[in-house]
């Protein structure tokens, strides 16, 4: 018969109902994994700007004198060479004045 | 004069930062951490800077997954033939931020303190040790009294001495190079906001050719300065031409050894190109003693140290600013409120004038992070609406310790800003 030549037998591939959830559970798990891992990484990727951070503020901690007008040697600057803040050899050495570069755009 | 210099002056370096056509993907990873949007090129075709745009900040540069960006100038090997000169004394200037991050460069973890190792180190190599710190301490002592005369001036109308003129409120810092080029570049209505104080690095070039030829007992033109920052906008800022004041100085003065005009910073190194140094001369950091500064230009307070984190100029002036104004210790010294990530932090400070015995509210606000977080901040002080009396910026995200200059440690993660956006749930 001419019709046997089309005739189609379905593959017997069986999937129980506990293979098909085990299945799904690993491809959800697979599918999963690069969320994680960019969430790893958006929480991570500070960590070494706050390691250095950490390291300036624990400077901080263990120095000495911990305000800038209680520095000795700064007080000998002034006392020996500058004069006092805002006097006439700072405005001349510590202090200065800035330029508008639009100008040069248009 | 072409095109590409328009905003840069004479003897300037025009643009620090160049992309290597041959290494550029076009990925477009560089635009999201560019403040100003000068990198240009279509996503897939090789990208390029424009300099007149362009910060000079880096941040680029140490994004790149590709590694395409590159400094244009690079001084190491002068600075090698200088310190084997002996008739020069060479003043490395190492600001704070130096010192917790170049040890990852020498296999230490990364945020180790090795300012002993640092010292011992750059000794070895032939430095004398100015330490940026303690003009930062100095910076605190100009800039703050600036703030002083200025929130005076506003609120009870203090006149400066002789009539000198007094800035406006909110008084802007000024330490961050690439903040004063943005300001110049884009908002030059704000530069009389800007603090008129020179950047630690500057005053240190300054005080190193004149107080300094007393310190080293040099003269002035055979003291060759070397900034060491983890900047690369460093290297620009120190080449403007209008910082030559100890050359000023010493022409007034007609002291002997002028001679041609010098800058007051040389030179300027970036933390790598110090680790670049130090492995060309065979000195292991992780492996040297500890050393400590020598001389009075190495003092410096934990006030002058935080200067490299995001908020520690502000921390360190309101110590002082307190302290000046009430005549008190600040209690406790810490000052939590503007320390940490976030892109825009305030604080309020209620204290009492003690020379007019009245109680003044001080605001203050600290940006980081140009790209995402200045236009708001500088639009309320256009509008004359912001609330601040004094402002704190810094160009990169978490201030100097992660400028453009320091050892890279991205991870390989800069691709995350265009994916985050998907993710937003979380």
């Amino acid at each position: 018969m001419e019709n046997n030549e089309y005739q189609y037998t379905e593959s017997p591939f069986n999937v129980s109902r506990r293979q098909f959830i085990t299945i799904g559970g690993i491809v959800v798990a697979l599918l999963a994994l690069p969320v994680v891992w960019v969430k790893y990484l958006a929480t991570s990727r500070n960590d070494y700007i706050l390691a250095r951070t950490k390291g300036l503020y624990r400077d901080d901690e263990k120095a000495k004198i911990r305000v800038s007008h209680a520095n000795p040697a700064v007080a000998q600057y002034y006392k020996d060479f500058g004069g006092k803040p805002l006097g006439g050899l700072s405005e001349e050495l510590l202090h200065t004045k800035y330029i508008n570069r639009t100008k040069g755009l248009s | 004069m072409s095109r590409a210099v328009k905003t840069y002056q004479r003897g300037e370096i025009p643009g620090v930062i160049a992309i290597n056509s041959s290494l550029c993907k076009g990925c477009d990873a560089c635009k999201r951490h560019c403040p100003t949007g000068a990198i240009q090129g279509m996503f897939g075709a090789v990208h390029s800077i424009d300099v007149d745009r362009c910060l000079n900040c880096a941040q680029c540069l140490i994004n790149c997954p590709f590694g395409a960006p590159y400094e244009t100038s690079d001084a190491v090997d002068g600075v090698i033939a200088k310190l084997k000169d002996r008739s020069f004394t060479v003043a490395g200037i190492i600001a704070p931020a130096v010192r917790v991050a170049i040890g990852e460069d020498f296999g230490m973890p990364v945020g180790s303190l090795v300012t002993g190792k640092l010292y011992g180190a750059m000794k070895k190599a032939g430095f004398e040790i100015l330490d940026n710190n303690f003009t930062a301490d100095l910076t605190i002592m100009e800039e703050g009294s600036e703030f002083i005369q200025r929130a005076r001036h506003a609120v009870f109308g203090e006149q400066g001495e002789h009539g000198a003129e007094i800035g406006p409120l909110p008084q802007f810092t000024s330490c961050c190079p690439a903040w004063v080029r943005f300001v110049e570049t884009q908002y030059p209505a704000l530069i009389p906001n800007l603090s008129s104080a020179k950047s630690p690095q500057q005053m240190a070039g300054a005080v190193a050719k004149t107080y300094g030829t007393k310190v080293w007992g040099k003269e002035a033109n055979k003291i060759y300065t070397v900034g060491i920052m983890p900047c690369t906008a460093k290297k620009w800022e120190a080449s403007r031409p209008e910082f030559k004041s100890a050359y000023e100085y010493h022409k007034h003065k007609g002291n002997t050894g002028t001679g041609t005009p010098y800058l007051d910073v040389d030179v300027v190194l970036t933390t790598r190109d110090l680790s670049r140094l130090f492995k060309k001369l065979n000195i292991n950091l992780a492996t040297e003693k500890e050393a400590d500064g020598g001389t009075l230009l190495s003092e410096y307070t934990g006030a002058g140290t935080i200067f490299g984190n995001t908020g520690g100029v502000m921390e360190a002036a309101l110590r002082t600013a307190y302290a000046v104004l009430t005549g008190e210790e600040l209690k406790p010294l810490e000052f939590k409120k503007v320390r940490g990530l976030k892109g825009v932090k305030s604080a309020a400070v209620t204290l009492k004038d003690s020379k007019y015995n009245k109680e003044v509210t001080v605001q203050v606000a600290v940006v980081h992070g140009l790209a995402e977080n200045i236009a708001p901040v500088v639009d309320e002080v256009l509008a004359g609406r912001s609330p601040y009396h004094f402002i704190e910026v810094m160009n990169c995200p978490g201030g100097c310790i992660n400028g453009g200059g320091q050892p890279i440690q991205g991870g390989g993660s800069s691709w995350l800003g265009a994916v985050l956006p998907w993710f937003a749930w979380k």
